[in-house]
């Protein structure tokens, strides 16, 4: 399988003021086309940075970051944002979607901003995804009319709608109730075996964790390791446990 | 395309997501409805003044020397002129002019002013006795009264003695009253009081017939000059070539009389102010009063007809003044049978008659023009009269002139406008002469009739001094014939040169072979009025001309500035509003903006262009801006229309000017609308682009950040 994202020794670094926080101590990590992976790590422990790098709305400190063959360090912003309009989707924690277009505008939205498709074409493409995200009949409701699970739904719709190569979701379900959350991971597994588009979604939980064909770990800016959903789940339980012994010891 | 309508779209749901945005719509619709409505209106306005102004004296353009440290202020503060320099070489000039491109035709001009004093009564009546009295005696007099039979001449003096006994009288209760008024009682000096004593007493009459000359001087030195019944009549007029004059304005037309006979020396009054200032001030209150009442004003509750009624019950004394015996007695018997009345004094009869109210006032009116105007002067100059107009020139060189008044003129849709009928005309041979403008051999030949004529000395030469002060340099008296004009002009021999004068045609050569001050232009096609100008300008410089060039506008004085005053008004009034339309849609977007940071970071995440959002923020003002000041433009326009099915009807005389009529028509005009545009643009792209600077810069990483 081809490396759909590479990153090599990347260092990224937040100053605030004097002093100079490393968001991320040297990360190397590949993904390949078609994988479904899970960023797994605690709070504060790189993950959106991480995310923020492949999706092109940040740059690295040191290091390499390439995405889809390409080496962003050397793109120009509009060309970086070109990037992410034909080649990444975004599924963000908060949905994001804009409040005063419809459900189908909201989707059209990228089609437009590409502005290579019929209105014809897009009103097939649109009504086609939110067929598949089950929301065929909301197509002219407004967000806040929307429950969130309904609202990731869409929000889903739009990452798809111009066949990205890979799509970002930083902790997708971390504003759903678990089952509206596991119902998300499963309308974006299904998606990405039916379309074999890559999947990389962070969580720090590890009911989410299941889902992934991978799940790479981070802790403190550094990858610690990349294991199997089962592992990663038996780790958490450990850490749990080993947790609770902890708290009962002191 | 499919971006600008969804940008549009967007930009559509976001202003009507926040209320505010109507209130800034609401001031934009304002200011862009105020600026059409009253800008259009203006238009109009500069228009139809325009067309009074241009119509009615400046035409399109004026020229005049380019030595002249004044400007020429046509409609300027009256009685303040502009000191103009002579322009020697006219015919050069008409000539230079008329090759220009869209010059219609060059109208010679100049401008002056007079002033009239009416004759003194006493004056008049003591002539016509005198010569009266000559002619009974034989001596030569008045030519008009050569063979008329004795006795009817014995008929007339008594009717004259009568006439100067009943001025007499009017002249006692005048003194009486001064006397009564402790102010004024110092005023009245002793010596008059003695004279006036003298000849009211029978006993001075009696023996009046033994030596009439002796006694009529007496008359002359003591009792006519008490009498102050002097009114000075302000006139401003136009030397000009009277025919090419009213060929140009084809506005104007004559009321009463007939043009000066081409080529011909005479003089035009104009109308509104021969009505004002000339006729008997009772009929014109009567006229007044009549015109009032015929536009719904009642005498019964309207402060100014009372106060006419008021006027002319109280003073008659100017129409007795004018009653010799045998009219007086005539009068008071139509007038005792007429009213019907038992009263006996001329006075009383006649207070009784202009005690008009609302019930009575058609038929007094007609009684007073049918039964008194006859037997009295209805205006102190009328159409036929010779008017004497002495020039003051700057050397103090007296000169003056005389000019038979052929008739009144106005200019239609002006006839009640006080600016328009401000000013008479003359012709232009007889203004040359009395401002010395004149070649030559035609001063010579003039010179000697003025050796003939002799001016008549007038002791009001003070009266100038306190009208216009030391800063006047040419002043214009005119002395009219008004009692008996050709009385005023006795000397068989000065009299045949007058109408040696009077007849002379002058060629369109002569005319135009002399001085003239300023000239007016008129155009083929006024919109192309500054181009004109230039090429004028050009041409003068060129073949040396020596003339400057003024439009309508600025020849017109403070008057054509006053448009440039309502509209630099209008751009104030417009521009706060605009201003805090600005404001708010600043504070406004600048609010929305930074609420939206989420959803900008959003959208530049997904893969929108910088240039999208700052486009974004600006087309969400634009459609504010150019829905609203196009509802705005829409309701101006709209109110114009309406306004224009009406029309606004001018609310007293002074707007006739202005409007050029009873009415002001207002049309739509494009440049409001076009400013409109500009400063919709400027307000919503102004208060817009800051904000929308800062949305273009929000970071796509803002979208990661959850909300708040
Ligand atoms: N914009 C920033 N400025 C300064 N420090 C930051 C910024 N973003 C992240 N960090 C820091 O970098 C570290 C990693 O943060 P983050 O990638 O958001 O972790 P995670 O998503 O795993 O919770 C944290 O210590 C955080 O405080
Ligand atoms: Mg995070």
């Amino acid at each position: 399988m081809s490396a759909i994202v590479t990153i090599q020794d990347v260092v990224k670094e937040y100053s605030l003021g004097a002093t100079v926080v490393q968001a991320l101590r040297g990360v190397n990590l590949t993904v390949d086309k078609g994988e479904f992976i899970s960023i797994a790590g605690p709070s504060g422990s790189g993950k959106t940075t991480l995310l923020n790098l492949i999706g092109c709305v940040d740059t690295a400190t040191r290091g390499v970051v390439e995405v889809a063959g390409q080496n962003t360090a050397k793109m120009s912003e509009r060309e970086l944002t070109n990037l992410r309009l034909n080649t990444i989707g975004f599924i963000f924690q908060s949905f994001n979607l804009v409040s005063v277009l419809t459900v189908f505008q909201n989707v059209e939205f990228p089609l437009l901003l590409q502005n290579k498709l019929s209105a014809k074409d897009r009103k097939e493409r649109v009504e086609g995804l939110l067929e598949q995200v089950g929301l065929k009949t909301h197509l002219k409701h407004r967000p806040n009319e929307l429950s969130g699970g309904q609202r990731q739904r869409v929000a889903i719709a739009r990452a798809l709608v111009t066949d990205p190569l890979i799509v970002l979701a930083d902790e997708p379900t971390a504003n759903l109730d678990s089952e509206t959350g596991q119902a998300i991971l499963d309308l974006m597994k299904s998606l990405n075996q039916k379309k074999g588009t890559t999947f990389i979604f962070s969580t720090h939980d590890h009911r989410v964790m299941r889902y992934a064909n991978a799940v790479v770990r981070i802790a403190d800016g550094k990858v610690t390791g990349r294991e199997s959903p089962q592992d990663a789940v038996a780790h958490e339980m450990e850490g749990l446990d080993t947790r609770s012994t902890e708290v009962r010891a002191s | 395309m499919d971006r600008v309508v969804l940008l549009v779209r967007i930009a559509i749901r976001n202003l009507l997501a926040s209320p505010i945005n109507l209130l800034i719509g609401g001031l934009i619709l304002l200011g862009t409805m105020v600026f059409v409505l009253l800008g259009g209106m203006l238009d109009s306005l500069n228009q139809s003044m325009q067309k009074s102004v241009v119509g009615s004296l400046a035409g399109h353009l004026q020229i005049y020397s380019a030595k002249s440290k004044d400007e020429l202020a046509l409609f300027g503060q009256m009685g303040n002129f502009p000191e103009l320099p002579a322009i020697n070489d006219f015919p050069k000039i008409q000539e230079a002019l008329s090759k220009v491109e869209n010059v219609k035709v060059v109208v010679p001009m100049g401008i002056s002013a007079a002033i009239i004093t009416s004759g003194n009564i006493v004056d008049g009546t003591l002539e016509k006795l005198r010569n009266l009295y000559k002619a009974r005696d034989g001596q030569p007099g008045d030519p008009k009264l050569e063979g008329v039979p004795r006795e009817e001449l014995a008929l007339r003096i008594a009717s004259e003695i009568a006439h100067v006994r009943q001025i007499i009288k009017v002249l006692r209760g005048d003194v009486e009253k001064a006397m009564a008024d402790m102010m004024n009682a110092k005023s009245v000096e002793p010596r008059n009081i003695e004279a006036l004593q003298r000849v009211e007493q029978d006993a001075f009459w009696a023996d009046f017939e033994k030596d009439p000359y002796t006694n009529l001087e007496f008359l002359e030195n003591r009792i006519a000059p008490i009498v102050t019944d002097t009114s000075l009549v302000f006139l401003r007029y136009v030397g000009t070539d009277l025919d090419k004059f009213q060929k140009s304005f084809d506005r104007m037309r004559i009321v009463k009389g007939s043009p000066v006979p081409q080529g011909q020396r005479g003089f035009l009054i104009a109308d509104l102010m021969h009505e004002d200032q000339m006729k008997l001030k009772t009929a014109r209150r009567l006229d007044k009063i009549k015109d009032a009442r015929a536009n719904g004003r009642l005498i019964a509750t309207d402060d100014e007809l009372k106060r006419f009624v008021k006027e002319n019950t109280h003073q008659t004394r100017e129409l007795v003044l004018q009653l010799d015996g045998i009219k007086t007695a005539a009068l008071v018997k139509t007038l005792q049978d007429a009213l019907p009345s038992k009263k006996d004094s001329i006075d009383a009869l006649l207070s009784e008659l202009l005690a008009t109210t609302d019930e009575n006032f058609d038929q007094r009116f007609t009684q007073f023009y049918e039964l008194v105007v006859p037997q009295v002067q209805l205006y102190r100059v009328k159409v036929g009269d010779m008017l004497t107009i002495k020039a003051f020139t700057k050397s103090g060189y007296i000169q003056n002139v005389n000019v038979r008044v052929y008739g009144t003129f106005a200019f239609t849709g002006l006839e009640k406008s006080p600016l328009a009928g401000a000013t008479s005309l003359m012709d232009l041979m007889s203004f040359r002469e009395l401002f010395g403008y004149l070649t030559s051999d035609k001063a010579e030949e003039l010179k000697e009739i003025q050796r003939n004529t002799g001016a008549r000395t007038v002791s009001r030469e003070n009266a100038e001094d306190e009208l216009f002060g030391d800063g006047a340099e040419v002043i214009a008296e005119a002395t009219p014939g008004i009692i008996d004009p050709d009385a005023a002009l006795a000397g068989t021999g000065r009299k045949l040169r007058e109408e040696d004068l009077i007849r002379r045609v002058y060629t369109q050569q002569q005319l135009d072979d002399g001085v003239v001050l300023h000239a007016a232009v008129m155009l083929e096609d006024p919109t192309r009025m500054d181009e004109t100008i230039e090429r004028i300008t050009q041409v003068s410089n060129e073949q040396g001309l020596g003339i400057q060039v003024v439009s309508w506008q600025k020849a017109s004085g403070l008057l054509g500035q006053i448009i440039n005053v309502f509209r630099a008004l209008l751009f104030v009034a417009v521009g706060i509003i605009f201003i805090a339309a600005m404001l708010i849609m600043y504070l406004s977007v600048l609010m929305a903006t930074l609420q939206r940071t989420q959803m900008f970071g959003t959208m530049r995440a997904i893969g929108a262009q910088r240039g999208l959002i700052l486009s974004m923020v600006l087309v969400e003002s634009l459609v504010l801006g150019l829905l609203f000041g196009g509802l705005g433009m829409l309701a101006g326009a709209g109110a114009i229309s309406l306004i224009a099915t009406q029309g606004i009807a001018a609310p007293n005389d002074v707007m006739y000017f202005f409007f050029s009529g009873p009415r002001l028509i207002p049309q739509l005009s494009t440049w409001p609308l076009v400013v409109a545009l500009v400063i919709i643009l400027v307000v919503t792209v102004g208060s817009t682009l800051l904000p929308a600077l800062m949305a273009m810069r929000v970071s796509p990483l803002r979208a990661m950040q959850a909300d708040e």
